[in-house]
């Protein structure tokens, strides 16, 4: 039965028809076309999928759209919040810099994970890095250079919000 | 050698594909949607052998949104069947897109469902009921090859599908009066790749044009493209195939699936796109799976650890098809690794079974014969009371035997293992850790330290395969803005940074404005696939050699604007100008205008504008063996030393890797970012496969590992301190130096581990001769040896 969802993306307000069954990362995908969140495994392992939901990184594919109905979520699209004054977010920009990505498919997930961890506002310690992205899978890069990525946009990440 | 290269090459330049991926808006196959694209689901075989008697696919067409569903049978009539096998010694069979006899191996598509989305093809897959007559299951590589067994191909007669031999004069006789042979029987696990972007297609008919545009999460576009139009019997020049933004491949999108060929037929026949994305558990199935050789291997050694002599036969599960056999074939030549070895017999056999295909995976066939070689030289140390550092050191082939022409006619092109084992033992304090051993060991820390070297035969040369060559096209728009044009596509490798990098080194226009086209048929000049490291080696040059003949064009038509001779002049700061009076110049803007718009003021017999295309074929391949079946197919040799730290908790089993040490050498780098952060990504697939990952069958034939819930990549936590370095030995055989950098990580872990682990249970005499080393694992052979008395 398709019902009605009505989600505020990105600070933007959507709505699009959902069966009860619809994931979450499929509604996002599918029916709004936002596309940078990607999908991997869709049993809640690869964490390529994850976004924010009402200001908590989750896997999107663990979700059905009807459950976040009303709610608020933001993914890659809306990490940088004014791309006219910054294309990217620090953390984006602290990827790009420490070479912290090769095919790119994860990524999206990952800086998701990232922005998560370090939206709860203290500064998270390597070991706490390394837990947060432990649900996001890399093939390529070996996770070196992310966990130097998010370690150099925590230090500044107290005038990112 | 002097290599004639400049910055940017050899700088760690940010790369320019990261920008779109880190802001979401890469685009890779499940991205695209056009308008009326329909989406199929695939029904698979739920045993590993058995005849298909009947498919009742009335039920699942009557389901809402399904708009065609399709049988093995329905398809056969109107498709040509692939070409399977790579090689004259291989024994060909017949594959359809679907299975339409019999299926092969559990999972194998034999129906598709095409709906209007996924959730509703999946729907109606469930509705589709198939009658099977069970065969015996053939899941035993060894058990496979007796008479009387099943087999998978009838029409192959025999399980035994591939056969190779190699031998030396007079190896028995080495053997014999050898004062130790060390003996052996060594597996090396299944695995697979698992980019976190699964396999997906989208296939486009256009009846008014009739032509085809393919998408495909691919690394080999041009030779998919030769496929497609084969089994259609299509024109390949209406075929265009588009590998957009692909999210990985490690040798597993190289090749070309059932799946993928099926989509284009479903889209002429129904007039609509049709998509397919390949879901986890479908991968892990359907994907290709790598390793899974058995050696039975010996080696012949003095007293004083002089090797002399290697004899082995390995028993290769080539699974189901059996596409491609070079993964027995790389392990059979490079058997002797980096050791002065010239005395060498080899039996291969290549089987099939009710497995999945077997087929690329990053280290295919090299990485099963430098596991298993480092693997008996541990041990052979070991039985000779030699420090394993000592034995490799006495035994390598020294820097200036280089190039070297191994045993089996390999030409490995330049290596200095002696400075890269000693670096290596260095930077870990080799010394210092053994003292720390035994410290550890009497407060009840069993501390090991592995040893290993690895090397990687890169740059496969195979005809009809990997084919010796690759091309790039140049051109300079009037606009001042250069495209390069890329024969082989990228999946994560960063071709777009590296290619732009090669060219602004030679002709005067700045990074950023140079932009590199790949994974489009239509654009880009043919290319085989990227794998085997080959970028590096063999399409980097083809770049190089590009812009030096876009080099020589602007000098050519400077020349006879400043009247001065071409070799004369130099390109700098936007200008050609004579090397002896700078003042002497012209603009190369000046320049492009003239070639495209004022071709009176061309040098004679130039022809107009700017666009070259450049190949680089590599130099020290051979084509067909020697009278003693000796040839080089590979074209670098990049290798690395390893020393890895290992602590074992005796109690749980668990392995935590304390410390990883490499140093690593894969010649001049374009790029040592790229290649840093690759070799990382490498050794972390590499620790993987050592200690997380298999794929396990039971003895009917079910994959037991189709999720990552029980199929485990590592994750952020299970990322050791790694300390790498490099030591830079170019490869004389291509201009830039390079040999490939992609692989060479991933074999160090499986032996350094091993053997780091047994040195940690040395006090138990635990023998590790199965992996992964998982902690059940360890933990039974604490067991079974603290059954025994210790000696060690």
């Amino acid at each position: 039965m398709a019902k009605t969802v009505v989600l505020t993306v990105n600070g933007k307000s959507y709505s699009g028809e959902a069966e009860s069954r619809t994931l979450l990362v499929h509604f996002l995908r599918d029916a709004l076309r936002l596309t940078g969140t990607h999908v991997g495994c869709v049993v809640g392992r690869c964490g390529a999928c994850t976004v924010m939901w009402n200001g908590t990184a989750v896997k999107s594919c663990m979700v059905f759209a009807v459950q976040a109905d009303g709610d608020e979520i933001v993914t890659i699209e809306g990490l940088a919040q004014d791309k006219r004054l910054h294309p990217l977010h620090p953390l984006q920009e602290a990827f790009w810099k420490n070479d912290a990505v090769e095919c790119g498919y994860c990524t999206p997930g990952m800086l998701m994970s990232a922005y998560g961890l370090l939206s709860k506002g203290t500064k998270p310690t390597e070991e706490q890095i390394k837990k947060a992205i432990s649900g996001n899978l890399c093939r390529c890069t070996g996770y070196g250079n992310i966990i130097a990525a998010i370690k150099e946009a925590a230090a500044a990440f107290g005038d990112l919000k | 050698m002097d290599f004639p290269i400049n910055p940017p090459i050899g700088e760690r330049v940010r790369r320019k594909e990261t920008e779109r991926f880190v802001s979401g808006t890469g685009r890779y196959v499940d991205d695209l949607l056009p308008a009326g694209t329909l989406h199929v689901s695939f029904v698979r075989s739920s045993c590993a052998h058995a005849r298909i008697k009947s498919i009742d696919v009335e039920a699942a067409r009557a389901m809402p949104g399904v708009r065609a569903v399709y049988t093995g049978q329905d398809i056969a009539q109107h498709v040509k069947p692939l070409r399977v096998g790579g090689s004259s010694v291989l024994r060909p069979v017949k594959l359809y897109p679907l299975a339409v006899d019999k299926v092969r191996y559990f999972g194998e598509p034999l129906a598709v469902v095409v709906a209007d989305n996924r959730y509703l093809a999946e729907d109606a897959v469930d509705a589709v009921s198939v009658d099977y007559e069970l065969l015996p299951v053939v899941i035993d590589s060894e058990a496979a090859m007796a008479p009387g067994v099943a087999l998978v191909h009838e029409e192959a007669g025999s399980n035994i599908v591939y056969k190779y031999h190699f031998a030396t004069d007079g190896i028995d006789k080495v053997f014999q009066d050898a004062d130790i042979v060390i003996k052996e029987r060594i597996r090396s696990h299944r695995i697979t790749a698992c980019p976190i972007e699964t396999r997906a297609y989208l296939a486009s008919f256009n009846k008014e044009e009739d032509s085809l545009t393919m998408w495909s999460a691919t690394a080999n576009p041009h030779s998919l493209r030769g496929r497609i139009a084969d089994i259609l019997n299509f024109p390949e020049g209406k075929i265009r195939v588009i590998a957009p933004d692909v999210g990985g491949s490690f040798g597993v999108k190289i090749q070309t699936y059932q799946e993928e060929l099926l989509l284009p037929y479903l889209s002429r026949e129904l007039g609509r796109p049709i998509k397919w994305c390949e879901t986890r558990v479908e991968h892990l199935r359907n994907g290709r799976h790598g390793r899974d050789q058995i050696h039975y291997i010996e080696m012949a050694l003095k007293k004083d650890g002089t090797m002399l002599g290697i004899r082995d036969k390995i028993i290769a599960d080539m699974g189901s098809t059996y596409t491609v056999d070079h993964s027995i074939q790389a392990a059979a030549l490079y058997m002797t690794g980096v050791y002065q070895i010239q005395n060498y017999e080899v039996n291969a056999l290549g089987i099939a079974t009710n497995k999945t295909t077997h087929g690329s995976l990053r280290g295919i066939g090299k990485a099963d014969a430098s596991y298993i070689l480092e693997r008996l030289v541990d041990i052979a140390a070991r039985e000779l009371k030699i420090d394993p550092i000592d034995l490799r050191m006495k035994n390598f082939i020294p820097a200036e035997a280089f190039p070297y022409r191994n045993v089996t006619g390999a030409l490995y092109d330049s290596g200095q293992y002696h400075l890269a084992m000693k670096r290596t033992a260095e930077m870990a304090d080799y010394v210092g850790l053994r003292k720390e051993q035994l410290e550890l060991r009497k407060q009840g820390v069993y501390r090991g330290i592995g040893v290993a070297f690895v090397m990687e035969p890169t740059s496969s040369s195979r005809i009809h395969a990997t084919g010796g060559y690759a091309s790039c096209r140049l051109r300079i728009d009037p606009s001042g803005a250069a495209t390069v044009f890329s024969s082989m596509s990228e999946q994560g490798q960063g071709h777009e940074t590296t290619l732009a990098q090669i060219i602004a080194s030679q002709i005067g226009i700045p990074f950023d404005k140079i932009t590199v086209i790949h994974g489009d048929t239509l654009p880009t000049p043919y290319g085989f696939g990227t794998g085997s490291s080959r970028s590096s080696v063999v399409l980097m040059p083809s770049a190089w050699v590009a812009g030096k003949l876009m080099r020589d064009k602007i000098l050519g038509i400077a020349a006879r604007q400043l009247k001065v001779a071409p070799e004369n002049l130099q390109i700098g700061d936007g200008k050609v100008f004579a090397k002896e009076n700078p003042e002497q110049s012209v603009a190369v803007m000046e320049i492009i205008r003239t070639a495209y718009g004022a071709i009176h003021l061309l040098p004679e017999n130039m022809e107009p504008g700017l666009e070259v295309t450049g190949y680089f074929i590599n130099p020290n391949i051979d084509y067909a063996p020697d009278d003693k079946g000796r040839m080089n197919t590979f074209s670098s040799y990049p290798y690395a030393a390893v020393i890895a730290l290992v602590d074992v908790d005796v109690e749980t089993g668990m392995i935590k890797i304390v410390k990883y040490f490499t140093v690593h050498d894969c010649g001049n780098m374009i790029n040592p970012q790229i290649v840093d952060t690759q070799q990382q990504g490498s050794i972390m697939q590499g620790i993987g496969a050592a200690l997380y990952e298999e794929l396990r069958y039971d003895e009917d034939g079910q994959l037991l590992t189709s999720t990552f819930m029980d199929y485990r990549l590592p994750s952020a936590e299970e990322v050791p301190p790694l300390m790498l370095e490099h030591i830079v030995t170019p490869n004389p055989f291509t201009p830039l130096g390079a040999k490939g950098a992609g692989e060479t990580g991933m074999l160090g872990p499986p032996p350094a581990l091993c053997s780091a682990v047994e040195d940690a249970l040395s006090p138990f005499g635990v023998k590790v001769r199965e992996t992964p080393l998982t902690p059940d694992r360890i933990l039974n052979l604490i067991e079974k040896a603290q059954a025994k008395p210790a000696h060690g």
